[in-house]
């Protein structure tokens, strides 16, 4: 049994090799939960905002209204001000983004498309995005240069802070990315080797393998447990930490 | 495994247009909608609530008032208390002292009446004494004493009777 060949399998993305005219088209396993999770959100919020009537439909309205206002009070209004206020939508729908991909993975046959570095990429990069945005949205080219640099900074010390502060933002874009790709990640791989344990012991005697089968699982139980609590979690600092950054260049030092 | 820190620029570029679009669709079919509902809910309760102040703040001025207004009337109604105790008091001293009059002037007349029916009965026991005695004595003395003499003995008898 090659365990790595087993991990990769499952871990990796598989591209399906659809190509259109010669060019490559990213159609991967991946890349179509994303779809599928883009559209449950799409058809499922616009469902909710139409305000049924019925009773599960009142409850989803309030639901939904009550998470708008978590996101808002909780992350956006506090770290970026009124001026966040606009950007709710972008935050609203990051958060349940992350969270939805996260939690396909845990449906049986369907990927963690945020175990794929290209996707959570992806996302840090839509959140850098808006961080140079709200800087030159609010404070111009020049001013958002300015807020690189803390205010009573010495002047000999400016070339050597400025590009450490750009530096700084770069990373923290990055560090997004990685965050969210290495719990995601970590967390399938451990799922799968304790599935794994009872097979690899199972080869050594049959015996063994079927005494493994009830420890390997209750670990499997408390895991995916993890998982779930993992999903919400890194979907929360994902979007809390780009309200943070984004707040930082909106109210610079 | 190499590939697992390998990035796919193709499902970068593709998540990247995903995931702005379905910020985009869904900004437009779902959040506008939902932050519109919850904006309008929370209004309606700030507007609740500050209706509720009104009313609580209105309600506390009225019951003031009303408080003033009771305490006024009530202070009006302890002077009026006060002021009828006070006229009882003087129209009940005013009665006894009227009362007391009246009763000194009939016990007054009573005397006077008294007396002068005591003189009276006195000046008729006297005079029915006078004429008895006279008589008596004229009878007595018809034959040895002359009209002044009997006179005389009557004065004295009368006396007598006088200072008895």
């Amino acid at each position: 049994m090659d365990v790595v060949e087993i991990i990769s399998h499952h871990i990796l993305d598989h591209d399906w090799g659809v190509t259109l005219g010669g060019f490559r088209l990213p159609i991967t396993t991946h890349t179509v939960t994303l779809f599928a999770v883009s559209l449950v959100l799409l058809f499922g919020l616009h469902w909710i905002s139409l305000g049924r009537k019925s009773r599960t439909g009142r409850l989803l309205t309030t639901l939904s209204e009550e998470y708008v206002a978590f996101i808002r009070d909780g992350m956006v209004l506090p770290n970026m001000g009124e001026e966040g206020r606009r950007f709710l939508p972008y935050f609203c729908t990051l958060f349940l983004f992350v969270l939805f991909c996260a939690l396909a993975g845990l449906i049986p046959n369907v990927k963690t498309a945020t175990s794929n570095i290209s996707v959570t990429a992806a996302l840090a990069l839509c959140s850098g995005g808006l961080i140079l945005y709200c800087g030159l949205k609010f404070h111009g080219f020049i001013g958002f240069l300015k807020g690189f640099v803390p205010s009573g900074t010495p002047g000999w010390l400016v070339p050597l802070l400025f590009p450490l502060e750009v530096l700084s933002l770069i990373i923290k874009v990055c560090v997004l990315a990685i965050r969210l790709f290495a719990n995601m990640l970590s967390g399938h791989m451990v799922l799968i080797c304790l599935l794994l344990i009872i097979f690899i012991v199972g080869q050594m005697h049959i015996a063994a393998g079927a005494g493994a089968f009830l420890p390997a699982m209750a670990l499997e139980l408390f895991m995916t447990c993890l998982e779930l609590l993992v999903a919400f979690l890194q979907a929360y600092v994902f979007t809390l930490l780009t309200s943070i950054f984004a707040g930082s260049v909106i109210h610079t030092h | 495994m190499e590939n697992l820190l390998k990035p796919d620029y193709g499902v970068l570029v593709l998540t990247i247009c995903n995931f702005l679009l379905l910020v985009y669709l869904l900004k437009k079919f779902a959040w506008n909608r939902i932050i519109g509902g919850l904006e309008q809910r929370e209004k309606q309760i700030a507007d609740d609530k500050q209706q509720a102040q009104d009313a609580r703040a209105a309600a506390e001025t009225l019951k003031r008032e009303l408080d003033e207004k009771l305490a006024q009337i009530s202070d009006e109604a302890s002077k009026k208390m006060a002021e009828a105790v006070k006229l009882g008091e003087t129209q009940k001293e005013q009665i006894l002292a009227a009362a007391k009059e009246q009763s000194e002037r009939l016990l007054e007349q009573a005397k006077t009446q008294i007396e002068a029916e005591k003189n009276k009965a006195l000046a008729d026991v006297r005079g029915e004494i006078a004429r008895t005695a006279v008589l008596a004595a004229s009878k007595v003395v018809q034959q040895q004493m002359s009209e002044e003499s009997a006179q005389h003995v009557v004065d004295r008898v009368l006396q007598e009777i006088k200072a008895k």
